[in-house]
């Protein structure tokens, strides 16, 4: 009988122990911190960014000693969930990594984000860039950094083995892919798994159809919407291209696309500029291109455009000077110039050059000839999204559900529930 | 029991079907581990060319393993401790009481495994700032012993009332208190509940990643799930080094299982039977 | 405490009772929200939304149906397998050991990894599944099962049981042998065997365990989001074919992946419905159980 009571005994000094030692530990971390140096956390959803934003912020605190920067980004699909969970208690990183657009403005109307008056070198920027983190009430909250571009990647090897040319109009571009097809190659690595990259495509084969940025233009005052002919049509020719997507492309997702190109067996590759840098992580010896997508009314071919990220300062963060001072260091050139050989990606900094060539001249074509990516740019908004619903409405027609234009009904029917012009 | 002699062969080849089911993603998992990307795309299937452990060596060195291994096991640890001493008490007073509001509390307890917890993610987080617990291996602590709570109350009371009471009123003939019944009669007879409700509030508290993925964001607090999400946006591609890491953070929790299994298994078949 | 953040500036005298409650924080479900900003109080005007407004309204019986399913298939496929391997290994077969812990290995794991290896499994161009039929010359049955909407839910429901199986194995294998041996003994000197030795003695003396088990799997199927969302994402893809109130209750709580836009009142008022319905019917379930048992 009397062992019982060791057992409990036992127990309870083992918790106690554990207790004791989880305790300790908290107060180590927490004596470690009392340095004069601030510290600045950045939240951001690049994960795979980690180790090129170590010589970033070297580089910062070179120039400023006294702050300490860590970089702690949270997984992709996750980051929204994190951040806004942490925002609402008055939490959160002191730099914030920002979706362009609506969803980074809606943080900032709700009042989470510090304006950036004061912050100098926001001029280096161009009026779009500084759009997509611009706030309803008109002040910047956003440094933009990225631009991003989708068009299509291309093999060089495979087109130099088949004699197969950069197309330049859109019949040249059908025929590009019906010779892929009779050379045995998968012509375009697309699927239709994840919805995300429908839209992503449309934003690359769509402009081509449905004019660009005259129809845009025509959208946002309420001329055309979704059901007018020309949207109709670029869906119809979504629909078309599915001939020359890989076999089982109902099934097949992102990863499985790009090992496609990487491994050679799918010859051309729609898709974001940030995948040059993943791509040639995984084959460094791919040698490959992009065109920019020729138009069927026989206008100049267009890459897609958009900015894809900006920097916000957390309006409850206790060292807010000092996150300012990062963020202005990022309208540098020298951050541009780090930024863009680091990630291989475009800087929204007008004028930097990066080493990467296929950078560099995607930078290039941004101010030639670019095309807005529509859906990011002005539809991200309604619940579901109107951007979501389209995703998910081009799925229902590659899985034989539905025609192309009651794909384009409903989202119209999406778009009406709140975009002005529409109303 | 005995099967006739026609039957037993048939009852291996059921057992065997699906036991290969189970094990093959697992044996798939350790093997990709071994292999260059290249080749886990070229043949899926086949045994590695060769066993490298360079998968593991890069892994290792890019990742702190050791911090969330010992993060993981802490929370896990003392979350089911706490979880088995609590459940076990209740669930004694719940199946051998019977007062009216019995079965309500038991329901009331049952409620907790029905709320959507994701919803009150944000009131959560507010209250562990409060408590001073946001990027503390306690905020997961108390939350997954708040998690395991239901499940193991019902577990317990299911097995509590199956105990023949004749076990309990031979001791308290002898002058037991209610807790020395329940620590020196029913909990070794309960062994098999007992390890069941142990192993999976274990593995509930071990794999989780959602609560630290919210609480904590301070790289050595965090867990070996939540560590090793990161893997898949900085591997996306290299699906060897992603395997590796896979396979590492579902390893500690296997071993332990073999581990403790005979222990638990054994309790399982002895406890029950008499 | 005293910082000025919107969920913060309620009377502090309420802040235990709120954030103590089970429910606390659930009053944002009366509350309009824009995104991420909290709007006018709308009373039940989200819940009204939820059950009139399309797509919502669709959205949720969608979901709906497919938790059914949920529930359905894993009452069949897992339990009543788990309860057949129970049976087999309650024979005391040579090797039972090994076969228990071999069905419970896949709970070990955790679920972003079931879910991804899964995903290659079944992927439809290098997945084992595919190669594997085509070995057996089935390649008419090879399928991109995931990207199918008529084999993706059922798809990610039958990994679910294969996760699931080992833990009811051992509970019902635990309830098997929680019976009496006089009682089995008894039943067979009456010449009791097999499928009527089963129903007539073990079942009703397994009903613990049996309850267990049912409700488990109702709770579990009717909350089903880590596999789903580790499969295919919170979109519910393709086509909304793999939608669970749970994942649907996710988009619109958090949003979507790369920060699609939430609806966190609608959001809280899907929530309380989703436990409200389960609750309620766990104690039907329960009580249910509970009279069979006293009538026995």
């Amino acid at each position: 009988m009397k062992r019982m009571g060791k057992a409990w005994l036992a127990a309870i000094i083992v918790c106690l122990t554990i207790v004791a030692a989880a305790c300790s530990q908290d107060e180590e971390t927490a004596t470690g911190e009392k340095d004069d140096k601030v510290t600045l956390t950045i939240g951001s959803w690049r994960t795979e960014d980690t180790e090129g934003y170590k010589k970033v912020i070297e580089a910062f605190e070179k120039k400023n000693p006294e702050i300490n920067v860590e970089f702690k980004p949270s997984k992709n699909t996750e980051y929204n969930t994190i951040l806004n969970t942490a925002l609402k208690s008055g939490e959160g990183p002191d730099i914030i990594h920002l979706r362009p657009y609506a969803p980074g403005i809606a943080l900032a109307d709700g009042g989470y984000l510090e304006p950036l008056d004061g912050v100098g070198g926001l001029d280096t920027f161009t009026d779009e860039a500084l759009s997509a983190s611009k706030g309803s009430d008109g002040k910047q909250y956003g440094v933009p950094i990225n631009m991003s571009t989708t068009q299509v990647f291309y093999n060089k090897k495979i087109f130099k083995e088949l004699k197969l040319e950069e197309p330049k109009t859109w019949d040249e571009f059908i025929e590009v892919n019906e010779k892929l097809k009779d050379g045995g190659y998968v012509p375009l690595a697309l699927g239709t798994k994840e919805g995300w990259l429908l839209s992503l495509a449309h934003g690359i084969f769509g402009p081509a159809v449905y004019g660009g940025e005259d129809f845009v233009a025509k959208i946002q005052k309420g001329e055309k919407n979704f059901t007018s002919k020309e949207f109709v049509q670029s869906i119809k020719a979504m629909d078309d291209l599915k001939e020359y997507f890989p076999e089982n492309y109902e099934g097949v997702g992102m990863e499985d696309m790009r090992t496609m190109f990487f491994t050679e067996k799918a010859a051309m590759f729609p898709l974001g500029s940030w995948e040059i840098e993943v791509v040639r992580g995984m084959n460094p010896d791919l040698d490959f291109g992009y065109f920019p997508m020729p138009q069927q009314n026989g206008g100049e071919p267009a890459v897609t455009a958009w900015v894809d990220g900006s920097y916000a300062v957390n309006a409850n963060s206790k060292h807010k000077e000092e996150a300012k001072k990062f963020v202005e260091f990022m309208t540098t050139e020298e951050f541009g110039e780090l930024f863009t050989n680091e990630f291989k990606m475009i800087s929204a900094i007008p004028g930097i050059t990066s080493e990467d060539e296929l950078v560099n001249s995607l930078g290039k074509a941004i101010t030639e000839s670019s095309t807005p990516y529509m859906m990011v740019i002005h539809f991200a908004e309604g619940n579901p999204t109107t951007k979501a619903t389209f995703e998910t409405e081009l799925q229902g027609m590659y899985l034989g559900d539905q025609s192309p234009e009651e794909v384009a009904k409903k989202v119209q029917e999406s778009a009406k529930s709140w975009y002005k012009p529409f109303q | 029991m005995k099967a006739t002699i026609w039957t037993r062969p048939f009852y291996y080849v059921i057992a065997f079907l699906f036991a290969s089911i189970s094990l093959y993603p697992i044996v798939l998992m350790v093997l990709s581990s071994f292999k260059p990307s290249a080749e886990i795309f070229m043949n899926p299937l086949s045994w590695p060319e060769q066993f490298s452990l360079d998968t593991y060596r890069t892994l290792l060195e890019r990742i702190p393993f050791m911090t969330y291994f010992y993060n993981s096991v802490f929370t896990s640890v003392v979350s089911v401790l706490l979880i088995v001493i609590t459940t076990s008490l209740a669930a004694f007073y719940i199946a051998r009481y019977t007062f009216w509001w019995n079965n309500l509390l038991f329901f009331f307890f049952l409620m907790g495994m029905m709320i959507p917890i994701k919803l009150g993610i944000v009131p959560l987080f507010l209250l562990m700032k409060d408590l001073g617990l946001t990027n503390s291996l306690w905020s997961l602590i108390f939350m997954y012993t708040a998690q395991g709570i239901p499940l193991s109350i019902l577990i317990l009371t299911g097995f509590f009332r199956t105990m023949p009471i004749e076990l309990e009123e031979a001791a308290r003939i002898d002058g037991a208190s209610d807790l020395r019944i329940l620590w020196n009669v029913l909990l070794p007879i309960m062994r098999p509940a007992l390890a069941t409700v142990i192993i999976i509030n274990f593995i509930q508290a071990w794999n989780d990643f959602f609560f630290p993925l919210i609480f904590i964001s301070d790289e050595m607090k965090k867990t070996i799930p939540v560590g090793m999400l990161s893997l898949f946006g900085e591997y996306s591609a290299d699906w060897g080094s992603l395997f590796a890491g896979l396979t590492l953070s579902s390893l500690p929790m296997i071993v332990l299982f073999f581990i403790a299994s005979k222990q638990f298994m054994e309790g399982m078949t002895a406890g029950a039977v008499k | 405490m005293e910082d000025s953040s919107p969920a913060n500036s309620r009377p502090s005298h309420l802040w235990a009772i709120h954030r103590l409650s089970p429910f606390g924080g659930t009053d944002i479900q009366f509350f309009d929200w824009e995104g991420i900003k909290q709007g006018a109080f709308i009373g039940l005007g989200n819940y009204r939304d939820l059950f009139t407004l399309e797509p919502f309204r669709g959205m949720f019986w969608n979901a709906f149906g497919h938790n059914i399913l949920y529930f359905v298939i894993q009452m069949i496929v897992q339990n009543g397998i788990a309860f057949m391997l129970a049976l087999i290994l309650y024979q005391k077969i040579r090797g039972m050991e090994f076969f228990k812990i071999a069905y419970f290995l896949p709970r070990l794991l955790s679920v972003i990894v079931v879910g991804f290896l899964w995903k290659l499994i079944l992927n439809p161009n290098y997945g084992a599944l595919n190669i594997l039929l085509g070995k057996f010359g089935l390649e008419s049955l090879q399928k991109a099962w995931l990207g199918d909407p008529d084999t993706a839910l059922i798809a990610i429901i039958l990994v679910n049981c294969w996760f699931g199986i080992g833990f009811a194995v051992l509970i019902f294998l635990a309830g098997l042998q929680a019976i009496p041996h006089e009682l089995i003994e008894a039943a067979r000197l009456d010449g009791a065997r097999g499928l009527t030795l089963i129903r007539k003695i073990m079942l009703p003396l397994m009903v613990p365990s049996l309850m267990i088990m049912t409700v488990l799997t109702f709770i579990q199927s009717f909350e089903a989001f880590e596999l789903v969302y580790a499969m295919q994402g919170s979109q519910g893809e393709p086509y909304r074919s793999t939608d669970t109130l749970a994942v649907y209750f996710y988009r619109l709580a958090f949003g979507g992946g790369s920060g699609d836009s939430t609806a966190v009142g609608l959001g809280s008022a899907l929530a309380v419905v989703l436990f409200i319905f389960i609750a309620s019917i766990t104690a039907v379930l329960l009580k249910l159980i509970n009279k069979k048992q006293i009538d026995l």
